[in-house]
């Protein structure tokens, strides 16, 4: 039980956690060894051919993520990874439309680089709304249209939600924004590679890419920046001017290259992917369902990646679970498993009780994820779920008929 | 099964959940038994702690059951564990830092081991209570 198969001889728990980080492709480990042995020049080095083969390795992975989401390589700036485009992008555009514009629009369900951006841009001087979602996770379309004012910079819309695999209407939401002539912005981090995203026909003005997301290593992303009609924002980050000047620093052509060439293996790899990743899903989803009762799917059953699957297992609380499942590695939106002590602020946003917020698990299925696996998660998961609730006295009044919101609880 | 990475929860406590004592309830109608209901579900902590106390005043059984992480299970798991053969006012003498210093309980789980430590007071005059109805009723616990 719980071999997952690599080196070392020690049993490692099973990885169902993709959504916090995906191993390097084989592939894309190949791509980048060249350049973390032979190959290492600076790629703005001009005068000889350590640079001249490095820069054309990092152009050839620049139009490898272009090529992804139907880009112009000129569009393609390499970044250290989403955090940081996705803070190129909010406070990139606010600082430099500043003196006309002064209002950005976000939802409540953004990533937490996202929201504390738009946190700090509100020190500065601008005003944020952040769009609340249904129940289902999605955004409400006629508040986003509700929301603009005549000084709006952008509208900031990540494609799929990382903790609950909801995908919101982008085409939609890009139509909307591009007819008021405001920028939209969208973390992709999570939707690049796995299903189609196409920046033109999605009216998309900028994109936040992750590495490390997409099976490609960790510490390198990219921001998509329109050209036409075109996109200013101010740097973050100042320096030599590299990456068209809006990010300096030397850009670390073997990170470049596996960004570059996990974008390619993605393209390739994408419809088999979403085909047997969905049914693993379906297969994880149905048979935890039909064996336990009282357990409820977070965010819309239909507008999601398959691949991210998070389940509240009322009268059981997230943590304990994890460590019942101590041979699979899953994470939980509890408070327990947060710094802060605060359940998930997704599951808060779509209207999840907070008993159930603290129940809450997300499996996550990557393209190396075997039926196997699945199976083996799922046996443990009904297994370790029962023996909870054996423990558990919610479950135990439940039983007994008594209705758990009737009880006036101690508070400590 | 031999995990290679270095265990995060540590081992004392995954030990009551894999090797519980004392899960379970006792029949709480029972005069002789206190009930103690502890937490609330909004806060992901809820214990049920419950006593069972002879004619000598001795805690001769008791039970737990808990909504909560792995800290908070096995810390009352561990109260169970200690009241027996208490007498009441020696189970009443139980710290919440004890508890968590034989669980070795790093500072973010505290709180689980004072509501253990709540736990076992509110059984305990609950169990008080039923004995002497006519004493002031402090706030009924479910």
């Amino acid at each position: 039980s719980g071999r997952s198969g690599d080196g070392g001889g020690a049993l490692r728990p099973l990885y169902m956690d993709v959504q916090a980080t995906t191993p390097l492709d084989p592939r894309v480990l190949d791509s980048m060894l060249p350049y973390l042995t032979a190959y290492y020049g600076n790629p703005h080095s001009r005068t000889h051919a350590y640079g001249w083969e490095s820069e054309a390795a990092m152009e050839k992975a620049r139009q490898q993520v272009a090529d992804l989401i139907g880009a112009d390589s000129r569009e393609i700036i390499f970044t250290s990874g989403a955090t940081e485009s996705n803070n190129m992008a909010i406070k990139g555009v606010a600082r430099f439309y500043k003196s006309r514009k002064k209002h950005i629009i976000t939802t409540q369900t953004e990533h937490k680089c996202v929201l504390d951006s738009c946190r700090s841009l509100e020190a500065e001087g601008f005003r944020v709304t952040y769009l609340p979602v249904k129940k289902n996770g999605l955004i409400d379309l006629k508040e986003l249209e509700a929301a603009f004012q005549p000084d709006t910079s952008l509208v900031s819309v990540m494609t799929v939600n990382n903790e609950i695999g909801v995908k919101q209407p982008i085409h939609d939401i890009g139509e909307i924004c591009r007819a008021r002539k405001v920028f939209f912005h969208t973390d992709a981090a999570q939707a690049i590679g796995k299903i189609p995203v196409d920046v033109n026909n999605m009216k998309i003005d900028l994109m936040s890419i992750s590495g490390h997301k997409i099976y490609g290593p960790k510490g390198v992303g990219a921001i998509y920046v329109r050209r036409r009609p075109r996109v200013r924002l101010e740097p973050l980050q100042s320096g030599g001017g590299q990456e068209r000047g809006l990010r300096s620093g030397t850009v670390p052509t073997p990170l470049a290259v596996g960004l570059g060439a996990a974008c390619e293996v993605a393209q390739e790899e994408m419809e088999y992917d979403h085909k047997r990743i969905s049914q693993l899903a379906e297969r994880l989803v149905t048979k935890i369902m039909s064996e336990v009762p009282d357990v409820v799917m977070n965010g819309d059953r239909e507008h999601r990646y398959p691949g991210c699957i998070n389940l509240s297992f009322a009268y059981v609380e997230g943590e304990s679970l994890l460590m019942a499942l101590k041979d699979v590695a899953l994470s939980s939106g509890s408070a327990c498993t947060s710094a802060s002590l605060e359940p998930s602020y997704v599951l808060r946003a779509i209207g999840t009780d907070e008993d159930l917020a603290h129940s809450s698990i997300r499996f996550g299925i990557g393209r190396f994820t075997t039926e196997e696996e699945v199976d083996y998660t799922v046996q443990k998961c009904i297994q370790h779920v029962k023996r909870l609730r054996e423990m558990s006295p919610l479950w135990e009044m439940v039983q007994d008929g008594i209705d758990l919101k009737s009880i006036k609880w101690t508070q400590h | 099964l031999a995990v290679a990475v270095g265990d995060a929860v540590p081992s004392q406590v995954v030990d009551h959940y894999e090797n519980p004592r004392n899960v379970g309830s006792l029949d709480r109608n029972a005069k002789n038994v206190g009930t103690g209901l502890v937490g609330a579900p909004a806060c992901g902590d809820v214990m049920k702690l419950q006593v069972e106390v002879d004619e000598n005043g001795r805690i001769v059984d008791a039970r737990f059951k808990t909504f909560g992480c792995g800290s908070a299970i096995a810390s009352s798991s561990l109260a169970t564990e200690w009241v027996k053969g208490k007498t009441v006012d020696e189970a009443l003498k139980i710290k919440n830092t004890d508890i968590a210093k034989e669980l070795c309980l790093p500072p973010v789980k505290l709180h689980c081991s004072m509501l253990a430590e709540d736990a076992i007071k509110a059984a305990l005059a609950d169990y008080k209570l039923k004995q002497d109805p006519n004493k002031e009723e402090s706030e009924k616990k479910a």
